[in-house]
């Protein structure tokens, strides 16, 4: 397999060991930022036009984040790695008129062992019986969220039933055959799809589906590309009366294509964590400086396993930074050892595309 | 109904409010009965039958007209309203959930006789919306879409959907550019008549580089303007949106002589972009104006999907023949530029004759 960079390797390592090999978030931060520095250079001249560089920072807090509207800049290719090594590229979902955002990936390794390692790390139900409402990936490898699934499938399930056709319509006998066969065996199914998937089969099911003990679901939240908006609560208690699942049985994961690592919350009112080769900040957009303690701003993430494109990514997430006392309210049993924890308010609305009217869509709403 | 004339004196009157002056300029009693005598003939064609052909004619307004009105800017609204009140028809204003209180606060320092024709309300009931004759609904295409759905045959239905300026300059660029400022900065960009881009004439040899040098006077322009009339507080996340929409264009213009990028220092007061590319974006709204080379075709291909929802194009230097020669295009009015955000009261809003819309007619003979 091509390397585009060693660094490669040693990130896959750390990774692996869960940053517990006696570098540092920020050294490594450093190394990534150093090397995106050099390889990349419409992000370097980026940052020098923000007048940084490697040799002018020494914290991970001082790299210059990229918008993610910054991946649809198809001219300027966020990429650190000669073009002609590109293998794999991710777009984002949207409208048949909309630009979007594409990333790109000499290899998958790093982005694969993030997705497994922070699985471990963060103490997440290994999905057994895997029953996968998101397209297979083969039918649609520009989507790194079927790509994450089918990464998840084949390292921890013992079975997979992928319940998309290519059409994008659920198939429902074979997801009542999958729970049939998990029941009779006794062990617990894994649900996962996309919010909008799962309110497609609570609409599509005749009588609630009687799930084995033991089973759990995940969501991945937003309803980008449709029309469709639902509260949390009101979906998660979909999932209780549809499903049988308590919401402290459905996780949410929040990531995008232009990440290469995930976040997880479980249940209702938790804060978000990531694995320990992420951190995050809030910041508020009126100032562009830290959120105060408690103040809503836009989330900026910092993903080592981004070595590919930018480590530092610009969200249009409104979110509150958590404290580290915010940790055992993640819902996750075992000890956190991931970055730092927020709370996800949402896409900023403002996100949208919008001519005048600005608050008209509320009018029949109120 | 009180009698037209006597509408139109208290009106007037009304209209001298400094809230509604702010918004819609200086409109006289005379300006109302003109106003009236343009659109339905005679200006006292709701009042009494007047020859129309071979026949005696007399207007009806809806007797209950109901305003669907948006949050962005009170101006859409107070124009609504300003028709229905000289129309003498009673008005019920489905407010949006923020408010509109420079709207409201006017009603309620409205004159007893003209108060009494204004109902607000801030949830609309089935039975309301039933009664009503014609409905105005101000709001984006969904909201629009969603409206039509329950409009009942014999209402007349009058949409106002999201609509973006724009301006032409070709030539005279120190004089254009606090014009261009204005017109950009008004109401925080927030209106139908908010310019989102200006198209800069480089057609002749001796014009090659306008569209830069003008990107770049307008910024001059755009933090004179702002010194004087700052703009309103951004919530975070119309910050947001503009940091968003600064940052991508700063990576894009650190690595493309297409893209240039002036913005104020130490605030988010106001951003101006240059880009070579004629597409027409839409702003992300508070002070965020592109500046682009016109293209020789202006159309569809040249401009893109956004120009069909085009509402005005200010130009610069103004003339009939100039305007006339954008006639193709779908905007529904073409206006000196300075004069973006100040349409006359006899303006079509989107192709709409907003009084002869709205009444029916009665026939004798």
């Amino acid at each position: 397999m091509l390397h585009p960079h060693p660094c490669e390797d040693h990130l896959i390592a750390a990774i692996r060991d869960r940053l517990d090999g006696g570098e540092s978030f920020n050294t490594l931060a450093m190394r990534v930022f150093r090397h995106q520095f050099q390889q990349n250079r419409p992000y370097q001249n980026y940052c020098k036009a923000l007048r940084k560089s490697p040799d002018k920072i020494n914290h991970w807090h001082e790299v210059p984040a990229v918008s993610t509207d910054v991946f649809k800049l198809h001219d300027i290719p966020v990429r650190s790695f000669p073009a002609e090594m590109t293998r794999h590229t991710f777009t984002t979902s949207g409208t048949t008129n909309e630009v979007k955002g594409e990333h790109h990936f000499p290899s998958l390794a790093l982005y694969e062992q993030s997705i497994t390692s922070a699985w471990d790390q963060l103490e997440l139900p290994r999905p057994q019986h895997a029953v996968i409402l998101t397209a297979n990936p083969r039918h649609a490898p520009q989507s790194s969220l079927s790509h994450m699934m089918g990464t998840l499938s084949q390292t921890f399930a013992s079975s997979s039933t992928w319940a998309m056709d290519t059409d994008g319509q659920l198939d429902l006998a074979a997801i009542h055959h999958a729970v049939e066969i998990a029941t009779a065996s006794g062990e617990p199914v894994a649900l996962l799809g996309t919010a909008i998937s799962f309110l497609h089969l609570f609409e599509q099911l005749e009588r609630p589906l009687t799930l084995p003990t033991g089973s759990w679901a995940m969501e991945t939240g937003g309803y980008k590309g449709t029309r469709r908006q639902m509260q949390k609560t009101e979906l998660y208690a979909l999932f209780k009366e549809k499903l049988g699942l308590p919401s402290n049985a459905v996780i949410n994961e929040y990531s995008m294509t232009e990440l290469s690592s995930q976040f997880y919350t479980r249940g209702i009112g938790h804060s978000h964590v990531g694995p320990s080769w992420t951190r995050t900040r809030v910041i508020n957009p009126i100032t562009d400086a830290d959120a105060l303690p408690g103040e809503p701003g836009h989330l900026v993430i910092y993903d080592l396993a981004n070595l590919h494109s930018v480590m530092a990514i610009r969200t249009q997430d409104i979110a509150i930074a958590g404290s580290p006392e915010d940790a055992p309210s993640t819902g996750f049993t075992g000890s956190r050892e991931g970055g730092e924890t927020f709370t996800l308010i949402g896409r900023d609305p403002s996100a949208l595309p919008r001519g005048c009217s600005r608050a008209a869509d509320d009018t029949l709403q109120s | 109904m009180t009698p037209t004339h006597d509408r139109i004196q208290l009106l007037a009157k009304a209209c001298q409010d400094p809230s509604l002056i702010r918004f819609m300029g200086n409109i006289s009693a005379s300006d109302l009965s003109a106003w009236l005598d343009t659109e339905l003939g005679h200006p006292d064609a709701l009042d009494q039958f007047s020859p129309h052909g071979p026949l005696l004619s007399k207007a009806t307004a809806p007797n209950t007209l109901l305003h669907i009105v948006s949050g962005n800017t009170p101006h859409a609204a107070f124009q609504s309203l300003l028709r229905g009140i000289l129309l003498g028809s009673h008005n019920l204003i489905k407010l949006p959930s923020v408010g509109l209180p420079d709207l409201t606060d006017w009603i309620a320092r409205l004159p007893e006789t003209l108060q009494k024709m204004v109902e607000t309300c801030e949830t609309l009931t089935p039975d309301q919306q039933r009664k009503a004759d014609a409905v105005i609904a101000i709001g984006s295409d969904d909201t629009i879409a969603a409206i039509q759905q329950q409009i009942l045959p014999h209402q007349v239905f009058i949409p106002h959907g999201h609509k973006i300026s724009i301006g032409i300059i070709d030539g005279d660029l120190q004089n254009a550019a606090p014009l261009a400022a204005r017109d950009a900065s008004l109401y925080n960009q927030r209106g139908c008549l908010s310019p989102h881009a200006y198209y800069v004439d480089e057609s002749d040899p001796s014009h090659r580089g306008d569209a830069l040098k003008f990107a770049e006077s307008l910024a001059t322009e755009m933090e004179n303007f702002s010194q004087t009339n700052a703009p309103e507080p951004l919530n975070i996340s119309e910050a947001g949106a503009v940091r968003n929409l600064r940052e991508t264009t700063r990576f894009a213009a650190t690595n493309s002589d297409s893209t240039r990028l002036w913005e104020s220092t130490d605030n988010l007061d106001w951003t101006v972009i240059y880009q070579a590319s004629p597409t027409l974006n839409l702003s992300c709204l508070n002070r965020c104006i592109y500046v682009k080379p016109k293209p020789t075709e202006l159309n569809h291909h040249t401009l893109g999907n956004e120009v069909q929802h085009l509402s005005t194009i200010a130009i610069h230097p103004f003339s009939t023949a100039t305007a006339q020669q954008l006639s193709s295009l779908p905007a529904h009015r073409i206006c000196p530029l300075g004069q973006s955000q100040n349409p006359s009261i006899f303006w079509h809003q989107d192709g709409f004759a907003p009084l002869a819309s709205l009444v029916k007619w009665q026939d004798l003979g």
